[in-house]
């Protein structure tokens, strides 16, 4: 943190000192120097005030096959599913750049749901954030569910995310608290056929905080700039999520995953690592 | 009393002269904070209160189109005259007859509360009303189309605008406006308030005050503070009703030790909230002290502050200390709150 913030008064200065040369410029050699500005040269080009779209595209798969809803996809001991629903909550999306400065998208905004049903033809669920501070950035970070803060907010600054969050039945009706992931289906093994599943899993309360963040780096910076739409293509694979950093068999109990102290945080820290970074379009 | 003015609006607005065509004119209202209470735990600078979004709150509560037959309100279950419970009622009643799973808690003092429901599964003020609205038990209904009822309504459109400075009518706005109302319930006027705040030399009789005593003695480990609730959750040994089985916390986080543990209720006002526990099982206090000197079970998670030195369960109380708790504890009947017309319906 104290990095960035020397950086961003280094670039204040640096601002300053060009300032002032430039007044003593005559008006021709500004205007030459201002269109050098917008040439490819990173270091002399002044991004200040200039903001661009970017979009995040989720594509949710299992292991090497795109994710199909009612298709049986199998996984470690002998078990297998197909998933009826398929959704989670993003949140905090923060981008980095080279030299470590941040962009935060705004709070109040900065909360989505992945639904796959929702998804385009190529089964892909976009993002769409608008008003990203240009920059060539790095680095994506975002989150899995609804962070502590933003919970003790309450509805403050909520606005219709928690209508949207209801209607796509991502909220708790029992109790007051997000679904952070919601995965539906059945899944069957050697001996059970088609028996539920269900993982409906959040943070409950301030007492079990299942929020997760994960930053990827990106193959290639991404150039936001005013005329410019980068796409950043993050690939989901759901087979992390029960066979990732800790393997969760469905018939020892993790077919029913709601509250639970020892299961929710199992889920979470699979989820969290189950998106990578597959490609960048800077078109 | 301490006035407390928890945030100042400085802005007025000089179109306030067109208040009733829905202009936003935050006009504060100071809560008045007891001082023989512990600190709020509802954060105001969240959601600062203003006239007009304490009675778009309000009208909200009583208003019948939070439900799905548009007949229930929150007011349904929680009547003022009890303390904002369901008078006589052991399990609250929902839409077209339907019979809920607990007895309706009372609403009052929330702000000073850090969890809602009978099992904590509320965790914000601003939430809480999301579980009773979307329970099929209760209101049956969904948070959009709710939104969608309010919008038709210009009355509501206008009370919306006049409420929030962006004037939507959003869920954010309507928990908001709900939280308001509720913050501002605050019992703090009963006989025993006055008396330990020393107000118009009020004095406890002599049974009133030995309850006190008994009632520091026996009870007010877990019915602690001013608020009468270390806000934790007990199990306290009742016999498990084979046809609700309701186990209680254990459902917010399915942890064992959960078992059969419900928050500890406040007893303010607890007079007129009956019948009591989480299922309402007890009709008068008698049966509640009958209980705990005598009716606990050992349903294998028993709270070990009940647990007596025989290694039985129970209270010892005799018929002197159970009367004069009841005494003492008729002396937290509020009655300016149960009649403050700043709550009524009309």
């Amino acid at each position: 943190m104290i990095i960035c913030v020397n950086l961003k008064k280094n670039k204040t200065k640096f601002k300053l000192y060009k300032m002032k040369l430039l007044k003593n410029i005559f008006t021709l050699l500004l205007t030459v120097l201002i269109m050098s500005c917008s040439s490819s040269d990173d270091n002399v080009e002044d991004l200040t005030g200039q903001t661009g779209d970017v979009i995040l595209k989720f594509d949710n798969g299992v292991g090497d096959q795109d994710f199909i809803f009612e298709t049986t996809y199998s996984k470690s001991n002998n078990e297998s599913f197909k998933l009826t629903n398929l959704k989670y909550i993003i949140s905090n999306i923060e981008f980095t750049d080279s030299e470590g400065n941040t962009f935060m998208y705004p709070s109040e905004d900065n909360v989505f749901i992945v639904d796959e049903e929702d998804a385009n033809a190529a089964g892909e669920i976009w993002i769409t954030l608008n008003d990203v501070n240009a920059a060539d950035y790095v680095s994506v970070t975002f989150g899995v569910g609804i962070d502590q803060d933003r919970f003790a907010l309450g509805a403050d600054g909520q606005g219709d995310f928690l209508e949207l969050a209801s209607e796509k039945g991502m909220m708790w009706s029992w109790a007051t608290g997000y679904k952070f992931v919601r995965f539906d289906g059945t899944y069957s093994n050697t001996t059970l056929e088609d028996e539920a599943l269900n993982v409906h899993m959040g943070s409950v309360g301030t007492s079990l905080d299942n929020y997760r963040e994960i930053t990827l780096e990106l193959p290639n910076s991404v150039i936001v700039r005013e005329d410019t739409s980068p796409e950043i293509h993050i690939k989901a694979d759901l087979e992390k999520v029960w066979d990732g950093i800790t393997t969760a068999t469905f018939e020892e109990g993790y077919n029913q995953v709601h509250t639970s102290e020892t299961q929710t945080p199992v889920i979470a820290n699979n989820v969290i690592n189950m998106f990578e970074v597959h490609h960048v379009h800077n078109d | 009393m301490k006035k407390v003015s928890f945030f100042l609006v400085t802005l007025f607005v000089f179109i306030s002269c067109n208040k009733e065509d829905g202009v936003y004119v935050p006009v504060s209202i100071n809560l008045d904070l007891p001082e023989n209470f512990p600190e709020l735990a509802y954060d105001l600078d969240n959601n600062p209160i203003t006239e007009a979004g304490f009675e778009l709150g309000k009208a909200l509560f009583y208003e019948g189109k939070l439900s799905s037959n548009n007949a229930i309100a929150c007011a349904f279950c929680h009547e003022q005259a009890s303390a904002f419970t369901h008078h006589g009622h052991n399990l609250s009643h929902g839409v077209d007859g339907a019979i809920g799973l607990r007895n309706t808690p009372p609403i009052q003092n929330l702000a000073y509360q850090t969890s809602f429901m009978w099992d904590g599964a509320a965790t914000h003020l601003d939430f809480q009303p999301i579980i009773p609205i979307t329970s099929e038990l209760e209101m049956n209904e969904t948070l959009s189309n709710v939104i969608l009822k309010l919008e038709a309504d210009s009355d509501y459109q206008e009370k919306f605008d006049r409420a929030f400075d962006d004037g939507k009518v959003n869920t954010e706005n309507m928990l908001k406006a709900l939280s308001q109302f509720m913050v501002m319930m605050i019992s703090s006027n009963s006989k025993y308030d006055k008396y330990v705040r020393g107000e118009e030399d009020v004095i406890l009789t002599t049974i009133e005050s030995d309850g006190l005593n008994n009632f520091k003695n026996k009870c007010s480990v877990c019915h602690a503070t001013d608020l009468f609730t270390d806000q934790s959750f007990k199990n306290n040994g009742l016999p498990i009703n084979p046809t609700l089985n309701d186990t209680g916390r254990y459902g917010v986080l399915e942890n064992p030790d959960d078992m059969y543990k419900f928050k500890v209720p406040s007893l303010r006002n607890v007079e007129v909230t009956g019948p009591y526990m989480h299922d309402g099982r007890f009709y008068s206090l008698e049966a509640v002290l009958d209980f705990y000197e005598a009716g606990i079970v050992d349903n294998g998670n028993v709270d070990e502050l009940l647990l007596k030195v025989d290694g039985t369960y129970g209270i010892s109380l005799t018929d002197y200390e159970k009367e004069s708790i009841i005494s003492f504890l008729k002396t937290l009947t509020d009655n300016e709150f149960l009649e403050d017309e700043r709550f009524s319906e009309y």
